[in-house]
């Protein structure tokens, strides 16, 4: 291990931003601040709208573009003083996958592996192995250009583990694939976090993307970070789980309160019925005390000996995480903000 | 999926067991990386005939539209070259397929810088300068190739070559000389534009560098501006030695080689400076 990874600030963190700022000439601060810290073998969701300064945090902490302001240390080195050893240390598969399309993906792995400085002896076993972990075995010898768009997600994939990197960024892998894909990729994902040890940056605007895979999230917002924490904290920093309750017959709407009392914070103006906007049918609605399931309001409602017709707890999204910490909704918060910025993403701009 | 150990017969990760490999560092990766984007653009050249086509049929079609229409020329009182028109063409389309076929390695840096294969090649390799080397390699390599085929049909046509086996190797070098500076040229270009759209801008140049030469006549024939600017254009003396040199002469060779010398430090530390200036704009 050398001086710097032992003295660099977060030291045992794979990922330390402090203050990272990205100001683009002309332009607003793609990125304007933003603190992280990313735990070796942590799996980090980076999620935000379309232009909220993702893709230019991603490209600054692979030292593909200069940092303005502020320090970030990937794998222990500087990104702004050490970028060869930054970029020993990482893979990155960013948000298009450049693949050659007259290339095959035998081909892909010659290139990627002896750019790396995999020696020649291993790189056709290794290419291979490759290959054959992210499933193209059978389209090893096809050229790219004939490639869908989850096969091309997966060779990116495949080409950004050639030298064995501890970090791996991952920006939108999973943005304009089919579910069958997407889902193909998390499970890929999600094994090389859990067998390999390997920490994973994954920026998505997906909200069941980040839920899924990520053990933390960032959300990010103008270029800010505006809320971070497991998906459950984050979550249950907005509200608990809420509870909807319809009887069998909407006369039962008092008793299905006075039960469910206990278990839900309702009354004083927690209750709404019918939620669903037809008052007759007695739908009850109310938020699940902290320490309360499901299964206590079962028990509760069956203690009273009340039927039900319909029985639904609702946990909170990251999506009302996004809205109560921006205001706005995440899907279509992207567009709102290319509208304000006459731009999207800060990195197409030409830098300092 | 996993691999399994050789030594140990464990089953280990595949991403840990590169991590294991020893890495190949130093002059070695550089040059490695270079061979292997010469490779892969090679390959591209070969395999794409939207690419090879054009190569080779523009340095035809220009052979043989100026050593035929214009062959009367030769004729005009002050033509003073020995081995006939179809010869003195020669000389200059040789020397303007090598050029041009440098700037089409700078379509091809644009062209990667667009796609976002760039970024891949900068995260990838740490001799980001390999880049230059790489692109310039798979230029000379197609060069090559369009100027053998181009002797071929010069050769065919019955062009009068009078060089030695010494005078043939300085032709193709001097070629090469010409495809490296066009290289370095437009890849200046291409680093700092990063899109196929500043196309014009490499070929505009290099073209009006070329036609500024003696194209169709001697340059003691030449008058007026064009004949000063031609007098003071490096390419004038480049043109020149190749034409001396299917002569089996021997002038200007010297000075046309020193110029490309000069005019190559130049030009590469302006594709240097590209290339650093795409890196702080993030490939």
């Amino acid at each position: 291990m050398s001086i710097q990874e032992t003295t660099a600030p977060g030291n045992g963190a794979a990922i330390v931003a402090e203050g990272l700022v990205k100001e683009f000439k002309n332009g607003p601060r793609a990125v304007d601040g933003i603190d992280l810290r990313v735990e070796t073998g942590e799996i980090y969701g980076f999620l935000g709208p379309n232009g909220a300064g993702k893709s230019t945090a991603v490209l600054m902490l692979t030292t593909l573009l200069p940092v303005t302001e502020g320090r970030a240390w990937v794998g222990g080195f500087d990104v702004s003083r050490q970028g060869a050893q930054v970029r020993a240390s990482i893979g990155a598969a960013l948000q298009e996958a450049a693949l050659d399309p007259n290339l095959t993906a035998r081909e892909h792995m010659r290139l990627q592996t002896t750019l790396q400085g995999v020696p020649k002896t291993d790189r056709r076993r290794l290419g291979d192995e490759l290959i054959e972990r992210v499933g193209l075995s059978d389209a090893a010898d096809r050229k790219a250009g004939t490639y869908s768009g989850g096969m091309r997600r997966r060779l990116d994939l495949a080409l950004s583990l050639v030298h064995g990197p501890s970090i791996l960024f991952l920006d939108e892998p999973t943005t304009g694939l089919d579910p069958q894909s997407r889902s193909a990729l998390w499970e890929e994902v999600a094994r090389l976090a859990r067998e390999d040890g390997t920490t994973i940056f994954l920026t998505t605007q997906y909200l069941e993307e980040a839920d899924e895979l990520a053990d933390r999230v960032g959300i990010i917002d103008d270029g800010k970070i505006v809320a971070e924490g497991t998906p459950a904290a984050l979550k249950s920093e907005i509200g608990l789980p809420t509870v909807e309750v319809t009887p069998e017959r909407a006369e039962d709407r008092a008793r299905v309160i006075e039960a469910l009392r206990g278990d839900c914070e309702i009354g004083d103006g927690a209750v709404h019925y019918g939620v669903s906007g037809d008052a007759n049918t007695g739908t009850v609605s109310g938020r699940l005390r902290a320490t309360r399931g499901l299964a206590d309001v079962v028990r509760a409602l069956d203690a009273a000996g009340l039927a039900v017709a319909n029985l639904s707890v609702n946990a909170p999204t990251l999506d009302d995480v996004f809205l109560a910490k921006t205001g706005r909704k995440l899907e279509g918060a992207g567009d709102q903000t290319e509208d304000e910025h006459g731009h999207g993403h800060g990195h197409e701009g030409h830098s300092h | 999926m996993n691999g399994v150990d050789d030594r140990t017969g464990q089953v280990r990760p595949v991403g840990r067991t590169s991590a294991g490999i020893g890495r190949v560092s130093g002059p070695a990766r550089f040059l490695q990386s270079a061979r292997i984007l010469a490779w892969r653009n090679v390959h591209n050249f070969f395999t794409n005939p939207a690419l090879l086509l054009p190569a080779i049929l523009f340095p035809l079609f220009f052979f043989t539209a100026f050593a035929g229409g214009l062959s009367r020329v030769q004729h005009v009182p002050g033509f003073n070259y020995p081995n006939g028109y179809t010869t003195f063409q020669f000389g200059f389309v040789l020397v303007q397929a090598a050029a041009f076929g440098g700037v089409f390695a700078g379509f091809s840096i644009a062209r990667d810088f667009e796609s976002g294969f760039s970024r891949r090649v900068m995260l990838a390799t740490p001799h980001r300068s390999s880049m230059i080397l790489g692109y310039s390699v798979a230029a000379m390599v197609r060069a090559v190739v369009v100027v053998t085929l181009l002797f071929v049909v010069g050769l065919a046509s019955g062009m009068n070559v009078s060089s030695g086996p010494a005078d043939l190797v300085l032709i193709v070098l001097l070629a090469m000389a010409m495809n490296m500076l066009a290289v370095l040229f437009a890849s200046g270009i291409a680093f700092r534009f990063r899109t196929i759209q500043a196309g014009p801008l490499m070929q505009t140049p290099m073209f009006m560098a070329l036609f500024l030469t003696p194209v169709y006549v001697p340059y003691e024939l030449l008058s007026g501006w064009v004949k000063t600017v031609a007098g003071v254009n490096p390419l004038t003396k480049v043109v020149e030695a190749s034409r001396y040199l299917l002569a089996g002469m021997t002038d200007e060779v010297a000075i046309a080689f020193g110029l490309c010398l000069v005019v190559g430090l130049v030009l590469f530390g302006w594709s240097l400076s590209g290339l650093r200036n795409a890196e702080r704009s993030g490939g």
